[in-house]
């Protein structure tokens, strides 16, 4: 991306030409990836224009203007149809835009268009879109993972630069992982949801997708930073970091979780992230074997949480004000028409259990339960960084599986098991590939931190993408 | 069957004064084209969120201190989940484990006593929108109408223990809510227009017995009168239901203005699941403590204090302060006064007679003008009938009250020497009632006042004329 | 296994309208996902208070300033069913909330 924003300073090549190369390709690659939902090919052709019309003044507004990007269908766009994968918003046109697509339009960036994703960001696997499946570039016999697949194969098939997508339980980080690409689900606050369709708002962020870390570091400076319009949004610093001036923080303390390395892992995951750790060791990094014996709950209590808060805040598409609506004789036969033909089937699925979990009869047990296993699981992992300064696992336990390989929802839920601990506890975890498989599949690697340290997870990351090239345990 | 005792509690819900509304910067005029004071929080659009107007929180607490509540310095706010054409995000937020106020009361007089009702606790939520209906009712329309220019709108809801144990004291209380609250500026309470609601929680138990009748509530309660009768109504019909052994359903019933019964909405059976959890968009509200003492320092007198300071302070009658007390801006109009003319008696008089039909049409004149008016009655340069007089003008031109006596010579004449001649000429005038009056027809008396009062174009002072008559026609006598 | 009877009472409380299929489905998944989450309700939380903010943020209030609304024709656009700047809804049916 640095080079690309040098020819643009330069001159070499305009905002136009490039806009033009990837919507070229998007044509070329969406027959067989299906990666967008809805291409602005007109309003990224303007923004372009725009763009190079300031460079020509010399008024660029960022080193990074002109240079397009990818944003995922649940994150508001003006005017540009925003349809959560879902029937029930095939035709919505938000009014306004999201805070981050404000930031990234401030910075000059055009929007190529808007990346497919599993309906209302409920899946790991793109396959429940209402629309249509996303393929994986490395073999489209499989799934790029999700929900953000969309946003992770359009940068890995090249049709975008760089994305937005957002993870819940690891949307970002496990279709990262499946697509070769590199994604951070930032802590939360720290990028605002303002125009991010809620799943679960105590669990969902923005974060970006790209093709190597240093570019994964510039797109999460550009959109991160305190928003008066989301109240959870933390008032701590924007980003900023060089990494090229940053040397390896020798004597770093690396927590490697045993329970992540146990039952259900594959070998080769497993030996792409050993051999990945000992390329950190060798920088200087101290590896500790931590425990993080929670874990066995993380998975079922992000999903009582997460059905929990989506039934809420899906509740709002009921054919009244936008969005789908299946006449009917009186509103609330109208409301279940909707909502039953609208929705589809996970979707329905997670508002069944989630409305199950709250309703007065099971609240507490299910709940409130998981409330405080949430809180039990935060304290563990508060512990654990007061011992190490990362913590690194792999992203997810098995490389890309198969389109239509998981019937069974509860199999697919698995898919989280690595990632779903990062959104209850509200840490920083960044997935990047660690190689490949025997059958070429990228691996993916999680780096953990604490609250706000993205900084060390993308030092970090960055120093293990330099040795992984320098190329003596890369498989691929 | 022995007697029943009543026991009564009130969820009221007050719409405060705020510029914009609770979430959002729309704004919370009333009356605006429909859907017009909308945006993409308050019609619930995708991705949205929700951001908490300082003010609402303030008056919230403003309220919660003029009722005397515990102000709850860490409270949150929750998810209440219902499908309602009204809510638009098929969520209320509202404030349901942990409130903004705790515990308070209000003191009132009820049937001449001070009497207690307590709070139990004080929350913030957000206005649900309006619905319009193309028939008579709700239940009568082929389709709705819906306006979100009042969703979100903020709310406090005010619960009452059910320590109320008549109809008419639940209306005086809620009564004197109103009064507490329009005097602490949080609220216009106008139960015509909504931004004063009120449901009833009504049981009915044997007297002494210490356990609590089977609750029934009451809803649609438009009116203070409303809710008194509604109240009576049910009073009546759990009477009957349990003199005759039968059960009361635990239920939800509607008033009905027209037939003046209450009839059955939905059984505790169908009673709602909102699914309360915390609302993950909004984190706790922390209050500082230097915050609440501000405002409980900016609070003003209270009602219940200006009565008791009203009967101290200038001696007024418990009716006489209580017609202060509730009419704010007549009590302005008195202490204002009385700071330049320091006759009460006479200024309570004046005020709560003709000069408060006169200022509700029309509004109050300036305290000065008030005393300068009273000042001219008490020194008889005017009788008090002219006076009534001069007040009509000076509603109407706006003039002093001096200057209009001036204008029209309406100076009272007291001077003796003048009066005696008229007097003369009147007697002389009517030598043959004199005589009449003398041989014992003393109702006559009235005959030489008005005769008087004529000549002088009703400008004599009529003490003065009565004491020189008195003189005159005794004289005869002799 | 979960009576049909509760996902019914689920589906009406979730104004979702569920064919034949999806209740049997759905029955099965809610009963699959309460014996896998068995372990989670056998925790000792008693020590503990939920989380339901992971930050720690201090609550923004913001000022009593009135901002331009959305235009009635923008607020309406998305409307399925609008009429004279209203939305429209067929009719309602007592004690429905």
């Amino acid at each position: 991306m640095r080079k690309l924003a040098q020819l643009l300073q330069q001159g070499e090549v305009s905002s136009t030409e490039i806009v033009q190369n990837y919507l070229d390709r998007i044509a070329q690659e969406e027959g067989r990836i299906n990666a967008f939902i809805t291409v602005d090919k007109e309003g990224a052709l303007a923004e372009a224009a725009a763009s190079d019309a300031r460079r020509k003044q010399g008024e660029p507004l960022s080193p990074w203007d002109g240079i397009p990007i990818a944003v995922k269908d649940n994150i508001c766009t003006l005017g540009v149809r925003t349809t959560c994968g879902s029937r029930m918003l095939e035709n919505y046109v938000p009014p306004f835009d999201a805070a981050v697509v404000t930031l990234l339009k401030r910075a000059g960036l055009p929007i190529l268009g808007k990346t497919n994703l599993d309906e209302f960001a409920m899946g790991s696997s793109t396959e429940y879109s209402a629309f249509k499946a996303v393929r994986n570039p490395h073999d489209e016999s499989r799934v790029p993972g999700g929900s953000s697949g969309g946003s992770a194969a359009a940068v890995a098939v090249g049709e975008a630069p760089w994305a937005l997508g957002t993870d819940t339980g690891g949307s970002i980080r496990q279709p990262a992982a499946f697509c070769g690409v590199v994604g951070l689900k930032p802590t939360y606050g720290r990028v605002s949801r303002y125009g991010l369709v809620a799943l679960a708002p105590s669990l969902d962020q923005i974060g970006p997708i790209a093709r190597n870390v240093g570019d994964a570091a510039v797109l999460f400076s550009l959109i991160a930073g305190p928003d008066s319009r989301d109240a959870t949004s933390s008032s701590q610093a924007s980003f900023r970091l060089q990494l090229e001036d940053e040397p390896f923080p020798k004597g770093l303390k690396i927590g490697v979780p045993e329970e992540y390395f146990g039952e259900g892992l594959s070998s080769e995951v497993r030996q792409a992230v050993e051999n990945a750790l000992s390329q950190l060791e060798a920088l200087g990094a101290v590896l500790v074997p931590i425990s993080l014996e929670t874990n066995v709950y993380a998975i079922d209590t992000y999903l009582t949480i997460a059905a929990a808060e989506a039934s809420s805040s899906l509740a709002r598409y009921d054919g009244v004000r936008y969005g789908m609506r299946v006449e009917a004789h009186d509103t609330n036969t109208m409301f279940e028409k909707t909502r039953g033909r609208g929705f589809g089937s996970e979707v329905k699925r997670r508002i069944m259990l989630g409305t199950y979990v709250l309703s007065a009869s099971h609240y507490e047990a299910y709940y409130e339960q998981a409330q405080r296993v949430r809180t039990l699981i935060n304290q563990e992992v508060q512990r654990a960084f007061e011992e190490v300064d990362l913590v690194i696992t792999p992203t997810t336990p098995t490389t890309a599986f198969r389109i239509g390989e998981k019937r069974n929802s509860l199999e697919m839920y698995l898919s989280d098991l690595y990632t779903a601990m990062a959104n209850l506890t509200g840490i920083p975890a960044l997935s990047m590939p660690c190689g490949l498989d025997s059958q070429g599949l990228p691996i993916g690697l999680q780096i953990m931190g604490s609250h706000f340290q993205e900084n060390v997870v993308f030092q970090v990351a960055y120093w293990l993408e330099n040795a992984l090239k320098g190329g003596s345990l890369s498989n691929g | 069957m022995g007697k029943y005792e009543t026991v009564i509690g009130l969820e009221i819900h007050v719409a405060l004064l705020t510029k914009s509304k609770f979430l959002c910067t729309c704004s919370t005029e009333f009356g605006a084209p429909p859907n017009s004071h909308c945006c993409p929080i308050c019609l619930g659009l995708p991705g949205s969120l929700p951001i908490v107007n300082e003010k609402a929180v303030e008056y919230g607490v403003r309220a919660g201190l003029a009722l005397n509540c515990q102000i709850n310095s860490y409270s949150k706010f929750d998810r209440k989940n219902y499908f309602y054409p009204d809510l638009p995000k098929a969520y209320q937020i509202t404030q349901e484990a942990f409130p903004l106020c705790g515990p308070g009361y209000v003191d009132y007089y009820y049937n001449g006593e001070l009497t207690r009702t307590k709070i139990n606790r004080i929350h913030l939520e957000e206005e649900a929108g309006k619905l319009v209906h193309s028939g008579e009712s709700i239940v009568h329309s082929e389709y709705s109408l819906v306006d979100y220019n009042r969703a979100g709108i903020p709310l406090i809801e005010i619960v009452t223990a059910p320590d109320i144990s008549h109809p008419e004291q639940a209306r005086v209380f809620l009564e004197q809510l109103r009064l507490i609250l329009d005097y602490v500026g949080v609220s216009d309470c106008k139960m015509e227009e909504g931004s004063l609601r009120c449901d009833a929680n009504i049981s009915l138990r044997p007297v002494g017995s210490q356990t609590m009748g089977t609750k029934v509530e009451i809803k649609n309660l438009n009116s203070f009168r409303a809710l008194e009768r509604a109240l009576e109504y049910e009073v009546r019909r759990q009477e009957a239901v349990l003199k005759q052994q039968g059960q009361i359903g635990q239920e939800t019933r509607t008033w009905d203005e027209r037939s003046g019964k209450t009839f059955s909405m939905r059984s505790k059976a169908d009673a709602p699941d909102y699914r309360y959890f915390p609302e993950p968009d909004l984190p706790p509200l922390e209050l500082k403590k230097a915050w609440i003492e501000d405002i409980k320092d900016s609070l003003p007198e209270l009602p219940l204090e200006r009565l008791h300071r009203l009967m101290e302070q200038y001696g007024l009658s418990h009716y006489e302060a209580s017609f202060f007390v509730n009419y704010p801006d007549f009590n302005e109009m008195l202490e204002e006064t009385a700071a330049i003319f320091p006759n009460v008696k006479m200024i309570t008089n004046w005020l709560m007679g003709d000069y408060s039909r006169l200022a509700r049409e029309q509004g109050h004149i300036s305290p000065k003008m008030m005393a300068g008016l009273l000042e001219i009655v008490d020194q008889e340069i005017i009788s008090n009938n002219q006076g009534k007089d001069v007040l009509e003008e000076m509603f109407a031109t706006g003039k002093a009250a001096l200057t209009i006596v001036d204008e029209q010579g309406l100076r009272m004449v007291s001077d003796e020497d003048a009066l005696q001649r008229v007097i003369g000429e009147v007697l002389a005038e009517n030598e043959s009632l004199v005589e009449r009056f003398i041989s014992g027809e003393t109702r006559l008396f009235g005959f030489f006042i008005g005769q008087v009062m004529r000549k002088t174009q009703g400008k004599a002072n009529p003490e003065v004329v009565n004491e020189l008559l008195k003189t005159a026609l005794n004289s005869r006598r002799i | 296994m979960i009576e049909r009877a509760e996902v019914m009472r689920i589906a009406k409380l979730a104004r979702l309208e569920l064919n034949e299929d999806e209740i049997a489905q759905y029955q099965e998944d809610l009963t699959r996902f309460l014996e896998s989450g068995a372990k989670l309700r056998q925790v000792d939380v008693s020590e503990v208070e939920g989380t339901s903010h992971v930050i720690e943020i201090r609550h923004p209030l913001r000022k009593d300033e009135v901002r331009e609304s959305l235009s009635q024709a923008a607020a309406t656009a998305g409307g399925p069913h609008v009429v004279n700047g209203y939305f429209r809804v067929p009719q309602i049916l007592e004690g429905q909330e």
